[in-house]
């Protein structure tokens, strides 16, 4: 169980944050002012996020994860941001942050835990197999999808239709949202993503992340970085269900040969990739 | 070429820790370079600043620091192959001479240099992911190679102050922007510069408030500003609009204006606030889902928030724009027509337009009061607009002469210096509170 968000909580403006609307931290606008800088003070930044022990208990935990560096080495703030570097602690940070916006719901729970560890997974296999960053591999992988609790919150039915949605093995996803809905989880996340200031290839990556005519045609925008990212996360997932045996979704009967075109894969690497996945999927962050 | 120069070098001291040449050394290259003519020289620079070295040392003493150089020396000499030149110009600063003269291909030669650099690196049991930032310049015709040398400094130097972990290019020529379209230089640089302003959230919207003729707020208008870089609204809005940024810029202001409408009624003030919406946004095809997340994003009742739309959009017959605004109103959301009077409004199709509101082009109201012919357009406007059952704002009313002239001629709302300039969203706030004690 995650420990009381109280420093972040209070950062985000109050009313806001009553009615469940996720904005972006001011501890974001802080460090990226601290980017500009000739001289970054590391000193001062780590301060900030030292004085909130839920966030930095969760910046080096994920500096600890197996994607990022090794496991139990790193074990201050400070030192998780010198091994990460300024950049990748604004992602982590933002992906942290992110979950605690949203309003605290048990029901919302396993939602979350699958985001992560398919953002963890993601980062694995960015640098396994791709030449994509892993931060922004598992910056992806953790907002993907998060327009799905802003559609729960909105719209009762949602819940029937994320089934329907998730048991189709024909039509996209987003399509059966959009027969019910006037928008769909991929642009919500997609706006949302935007207000975060998220780089452009991880907005563009939330937004076609169902698309398979996307995935599978090279057309610009969005870049081959992104249709990557898509596909990465794509193959996380599904290991992720080879893994467990329980297959929640059929995004890969409809997205997998694409995905696996896009990362130059054949079907037999993947019980390859998944034997040497385990540990990550298995290690405890 | 450049083995020629490298042996021509006077008994080059290479560097211990990296094998390359000192800075002095590249100096004297550059020079070299100088005397042949451009033609035979095509040339890239590109000049390295690692991120984060004086914590790496810091943290792990400056052996450390060196093991790291080291390494990031090897793998550049590894990528770069061996018609590249080498120099360590300061601790954590490389510059590389190559023979490319094509900027795309300088730009990916760069590219890759990062890639490499940012590999993880393990040091003392942990993997670190170092960065750096780098400024690319291509020799260009009648420039010297020093000049050159400069701009990739300078490049360099922006890429760093971006937050590092990026290839800035330099380049004095028009040529391709990110989105494909041929921008002059200084237009280059703005879009450059506004790219860099969305990567660090550098924009933020201001708001002025619209009066009307009983001295209530009728509503507030979102208007975009950058606070990272010094651009000026007159001087991004249109680069933006020529690249296709603006649609970027637009849909982020959507969501961001419509949890500012949100904002203001939980702090009881119910007050509309108008976001301008540009042509490029409202023509594509999935605008209304687009503006449908914004609402749902900010939770926000749609009565609370107005679409600015150019004169010219409402004259647009087109499926996806008929579609969009039906789309719109559908939604609860009104729509104002903007800059009205300068476009081409044929005023047979006006009467079919569900715009709620019309905003006469300030360049009518800065004629005012003297000039007549002016003040009977907006007469004519505020006549049509009141017929029609549309309310007529003017904006860009800067004296009471002209508040004066406008309200006789039958405007129901001003907008503009006169009650206020836009501000950040405290000021109008406080603005707004300090209007209602008075």
């Amino acid at each position: 169980m995650t420990p009381p968000y109280s420093t972040v909580e209070s950062q985000l403006e109050s009313s806001l944050y009553k009615i469940g609307i996720p904005p972006r931290p001011a501890i974001l606008d802080r460090i990226h002012a601290e980017m500009q800088k000739d001289e970054p003070d590391f000193k001062q930044l780590s301060d900030i996020i030292s004085a909130d022990v839920a966030l930095s208990a969760s910046l080096i935990s994920i500096t600890n994860s197996p994607y990022f560096g090794l496991r139990g080495h790193v074990h201050s703030t400070r030192e998780a941001m010198m091994v990460l570097g300024l950049n990748i602690t604004s992602k982590a940070i933002a992906g942290i942050a992110m979950r605690h916006a949203f309003p605290q719901s048990p029901h919302l729970e396993r939602f979350w835990d699958a985001s992560a560890r398919i953002a963890r997974l993601s980062g694995w296999l960015a640098q396994r197999i791709t030449k994509l960053s892993a931060d922004d591999a598992y910056t992806f992988g953790l907002f993907r999808d998060c327009g799905i609790p802003i559609l729960l919150s909105h719209f009762p039915e949602y819940t029937g239709i994320l089934k329907e949605a998730n048991h189709d093995a024909a039509r996209s996803f987003t399509d059966i949202e959009d027969i019910v809905l006037p928008t769909n989880h991929a642009v919500v996340g997609y706006v949302l993503a935007q207000n975060w200031w998220l780089s452009d290839e991880t907005i563009l990556s939330i937004r076609h992340h169902h698309n398979a005519d996307i995935l599978s045609t090279p057309a610009i925008p969005p870049s081959m970085n992104s249709r990557q990212m898509i596909a990465i996360a794509q193959l996380a997932e599904h290991l992720l269900q080879q893994h467990s045996g329980l297959s929640i979704t059929q995004e890969w009967v409809k997205l997998g040969s694409a995905c696996l075109h896009l990362l130059r894969l054949a079907e037999d690497d993947i019980k390859k990739l998944l034997a040497e996945a385990i540990p990550v999927i298995e290690a405890e962050n | 070429m450049l083995s020629l120069i490298n042996q021509n070098l006077q008994a080059p001291l290479n560097d211990p820790i990296t094998g390359f040449l000192n800075r002095t050394d590249c100096f004297d290259a550059v020079a070299q370079l100088a005397s042949r003519a451009t033609s035979e020289r095509p040339l890239s620079i590109v000049w390295i600043a690692l991120d984060r070295i004086k914590q790496i040392n810091e943290s792990f003493g400056h052996q450390g620091g060196d093991v790291v150089i080291f390494q990031i020396a090897s793998r550049l000499r590894n990528k770069s192959g061996t018609d590249a030149l080498w120099f360590r110009m300061a601790g954590d600063e490389f510059v590389c001479l190559s023979p490319v003269g094509n900027s795309e291909l300088a730009h990916q030669f760069a590219s890759t240099l990062l890639n490499e650099i940012q590999a993880p690196l393990p040091l003392n049991n942990l993997l670190l992911h170092p960065s750096a930032s780098l400024g690319v310049a291509i020799l260009e015709t009648d420039e010297t190679p020093s000049a050159c040398l400069e701009r990739a400094d300078r490049a360099m130097n922006s890429a760093k102050r971006a937050g590092g972990g990026r290839v800035e290019s330099s380049s004095p020529e028009a040529i391709p922007g990110r989105w494909g379209v041929h921008l002059a230089h200084h237009e280059l640089q703005i879009e450059n510069q506004l790219h860099l302003a969305i990567g660090q959230g550098g924009l933020c919207l201001h708001y002025q408030p619209c009066v009307d003729n009983e001295g209530r707020i009728s509503s507030v208008e979102a208007l975009m500003r950058c606070t990272s870089h010094p651009l000026s609204p007159n001087e991004f809005i249109p680069i933006a609009e020529k690249t296709g940024l603006i649609i970027r810029l637009g849909e982020w202001s959507l969501l961001e204006g419509a949890r500012f409408a949100k904002r203001l009624a939980a702090s009881g003030q119910h007050t509309t606030v108008s976001i301008n919406v540009s042509r490029a946004q409202f023509s594509a095809q999935n605008f209304p889902q687009t503006l449908h997340a914004a609402l749902l994003c900010a939770d926000v009742n749609p009565g609370l928030i107005e679409l600015e739309l150019t004169e010219s959009l409402f004259m647009d017959n087109s499926s996806t724009v008929q579609t969009n605004l039906r789309a719109t109103l559908d939604a609860g959301i009104k729509i104002a027509i903007d800059d009205f009077g300068t476009g081409y409004s044929c005023l047979a199709t006006l009467k079919d337009i569900s715009a709620g509101k019309i905003k006469i082009d300030r360049a009518f109201v800065v004629a005012l009061p003297h000039d007549r012919r002016a003040l009977s357009v907006v007469r004519s406007i505020a006549r049509l607009g009141e017929d029609l059952g549309m309310l007529v704002v003017a904006e860009g009313v800067e004296s009471q002469d002209q508040v004066d002239s406008l309200l006789d001629a039958g405007v129901h709302i001003i907008q503009g210096y006169i009650h206020a300039r836009p501000m950040p969203e405290e000021s109008l706030l406080a603005w707004l509170m300090n209007r209602k004690n008075t």
